[in-house]
């Protein structure tokens, strides 16, 4: 028995050593970002801090005179993984004015609303104005009922993206991707879940 | 009603005044245009009730008359009210009037009126160069050339420029077309640059995936494997160094892998590839007494020494066949100079898909059957046929993502050791060791595997049985948890019909 024992613990310490070192070498990710949730009006409105989506390629589209096309979902949730309460889908154009330097920004579909002369932090926050929720909608949660909300945007382009796989320079970033065979980053897009929020009184 | 009406009415002139006025050609203008020191008789805002501009941008409006024209100076007041009113652009027409005065009227329209402008911001702008990069302009029609310079001294159009982009993927087959813009070296004009490149898009015919891993299994220690793919987009080479796998098969094998790949071979649907592995196998003892005890299973071996051309034919970029060779020098164990052929030919055929319907979801699906067959062509020593067929499903929404998996595999006639199926290891029948389900293999098998995963956590339930033909198919089960973290997971799994509880972990990185 005691040595079954000793074998087992040798074992489980062997193991343990290997998820160290493992662990260790693999940086954590998904650092958690602070949603705040108010009432403007009769609209729900969220601010997520920190949350940017004009940046990498599509920010370097955008200086390259290209406009891109950007899909939102909000969604809100009885519990973290459902059911949806409530949603909102809303498409935005982007462009970059190219001697302005500011973004221009674009409703799609119905409204015909356009703003420009903004900074990518002005033109983020105005998308996101746009996603408000009437209360209205939420009001088969009850008021006092706790809910998350869901935020998922992805960026469609118009034109072809350079080929990352193309012939091209030897360097650090195609290297990387030929070893892990990284999918290519056409339509850059991500998503954020949080809560539980409360309806402010 | 009528209000309204009117007010549309109003809106659309004066957006239709503000498209011509920002339509008009620079060298036309230049006729009509003020020229820079005539003395500035009025100013007007046109579009735009001169009230919902601030006091100080409308003083500094009236200032201008009396002043003499500077074009900067207007400049600088137009963005003011774009700055005030984000909602609006604004272009200035200084008209020239006689005795060296002049007019200034900035005239205001909504971006949401002008359907170029919504597209495109930079559709203000005068096109004042353009140019095709990547090709010879001999490679372009004269007639398209002449078209693309019509763009010069116009406004930007987006529609246009996009015709004129599909004009020239179509005089050059096989090309893609990415248009640029930039700034032009005077205010407000800018460069048009159609750059053209190679073709892109859904590969017909993908490279073999990378074998990379390296993975730590409680019952069978260490598997390394590198793959270290070179070449470019339709052309690769790929070395592979393998240490001490027991991942894939009940053999525990060391050795190199040389991969050469060519997935464009005069067109995108046909692909060639060649392997050459130099492997050594090393047995386990529970592997070896299985053996022992049912010599017919097969001969256990010292090396391993594989050729396997191919040919992969592509129906569309989901749907290929693939048909091959695979010719394998077995050098026995006992007696180094007896050498086995295991020579067959190889077919397959295999289904990818990948449907993304809804934002933030997406499914996957992957099918695939192959055969194998030895045929004294080949100068087989043995005489067997292998299938395997395998079925994948993947469904993502948001953070949750569920996996579902079938296999099923059957080998008639004597295979050698490597061709036979195993279960029990990082990726199969979590929970279970093959050493313990099988040591020696067997020539069925039948696998499914669900697993559901949150984020980085997952649960998931196999079922799997690994048997000889004619001895009675046990079914294993196994459950358990993991985390996954990019390429690095963590699982533990639990067989469920063993006859002790003893946990497996699984963990490593794979890419």
């Amino acid at each position: 028995v005691i040595g079954t024992m000793a074998r087992n613990t040798y074992r489980y310490c062997r193991v343990g050593f290997v998820v160290i070192l493992l662990v260790g070498s693999n940086p954590a990710r998904g650092v958690g970002q602070s949603v705040t949730v108010d009432v403007v009006g009769d609209a729900v409105r969220i601010r997520p801090a920190g949350f940017r989506f004009i940046e990498g390629t599509a920010l370097e589209r955008l200086r390259d005179g290209r406009s891109l096309q950007v899909d939102f979902e909000l969604a809100v949730l009885a519990d973290p993984d459902g059911p949806v309460v409530s949603e909102r889908r809303q498409s935005f154009n982007l462009s970059y004015d190219l001697w302005e330097e500011r973004f221009s920004v674009s409703l799609i579909g119905t409204s015909s609303r356009a703003i420009s002369h903004l900074v990518s932090a002005d033109a983020e926050a105005w998308c996101l104005d746009q996603l408000m929720l009437p209360v209205a909608a939420l009001g088969r949660l009850g008021r006092d009922e706790p809910f998350w909300i869901r935020l998922a945007y992805r960026f469609h382009d118009t034109e072809p993206a350079p080929d990352p796989d193309d012939d091209g320079p030897f360097t650090l970033r195609s290297l990387i991707d030929m070893l892990s065979r990284r999918a290519p980053d056409d339509e850059p897009g991500d998503s954020l879940d949080a809560g539980p929020f409360h309806l402010p009184n | 009603m009528q209000r309204g009406f009117c007010h549309g009415l109003l809106g659309l002139l004066v957006a239709v005044a503000v498209h011509l006025a920002l339509s008009f050609p620079v060298a036309h203008a230049q006729g009509t245009d003020a020229l820079d020191g005539a003395i500035i008789q009025s100013a007007e805002v046109s579009g735009l009730a001169v009230d919902q501009l601030s006091p100080d941008l409308r003083d500094d409006i009236d200032a201008l008359v009396g002043a003499p024209l500077h074009r900067e100076r207007v400049d600088v007041l137009a963005t003011r009210i774009e700055a005030e009113h984000p909602e609006f652009v604004v272009a200035v027409r200084p008209i020239a009037l006689p005795d060296g005065e002049s007019r200034v009227i900035f005239l205001v329209a909504r971006i949401s009126d002008d359907r170029d402008l919504v597209s495109n911001i930079n559709a203000r702008y005068t096109v004042e160069s353009v140019e095709i990069s990547g090709v010879p302009d001999t490679d372009v029609s004269r007639a398209l050339r002449e078209d693309l310079q019509g763009l010069v001294g116009e406004r930007l159009d987006p529609d246009e420029a996009e015709r004129l982009d599909d004009r020239l993927e179509a005089e050059l087959p096989g090309r893609d077309v990415r248009r640029r813009i930039a700034r032009g070296s005077r205010s407000g004009q800018i460069h048009v640059v159609f750059e053209v490149g190679e073709a892109r898009g859904a590969a017909w015919i993908d490279f073999a995936p990378s074998r990379s891993m390296w993975v730590y299994h409680s019952e069978l220690a260490w598997s390394g494997t590198l793959d270290l793919p070179m070449g470019t987009r339709n052309h690769r080479l790929t070395v592979g160094l393998v240490v001490d796998d027991k991942e894939e098969l009940i053999e525990e094998y060391t050795g190199y892998r040389v991969r050469l790949e060519s997935r464009k071979v005069v067109t995108e649907r046909v692909g060639l590839s060649l392997e050459f592995a130099d492997l050594r196998p090393s047995w386990q003892r529970s592997t070896l007494s299985a053996l022992g005890t049912n010599p017919g299973i097969g001969e256990i071996y010292q090396n391993r020494r594989t050729v396997e051309p191919a040919v992969t034919f592509a129906f569309s970029p989901q749907l290929r066949v693939r048909g091959g060779a695979s010719v394998t020098e077995l050098e026995s164990l006992f007696q180094p100079q007896d050498l086995q052929i295991a020579g067959t030919v190889v077919a397959s055929i295999g289904f990818d898909q990948t449907w993304n319907r809804e934002l933030g979801s997406t499914h996957d699906v992957h099918a695939s059957y192959e055969v194998r067959t030895s045929t004294t062509a080949l100068d087989s020593d043995l005489d067997y046929t292998r299938q395997l067929g395998e079925a994948r499903y993947q469904f993502q929404s948001g953070r949750n993502l569920v996996m579902a998996r079938v296999s099923f595999g059957r080998i008639g006639g004597a295979a050698p050791l490597f061709e036979r199926f195993s279960l029990g290891n990082a990726s199969t029948l979590r929970g279970w060791s093959k050493f313990d389900v099988a040591p020696a293999g067997g020539n069925r098998m039948v696998y499914q595997s669900l697993e559901y995963r949150h984020r980085q956590l997952a649960f998931f339930f196999d079922a799997g049985s690994v048997w000889d033909q004619g001895t009675d198919a046990q079914v294993r089960l196994s459950t358990g948890v993991g985390f996954h973290s990019d390429n690095f997971f963590l699982t533990v799994g639990l067989p469920l019909n063993a006859d002790g509880v003893d946990a497996q972990f699984m963990t490593g990185v794979s890419w």
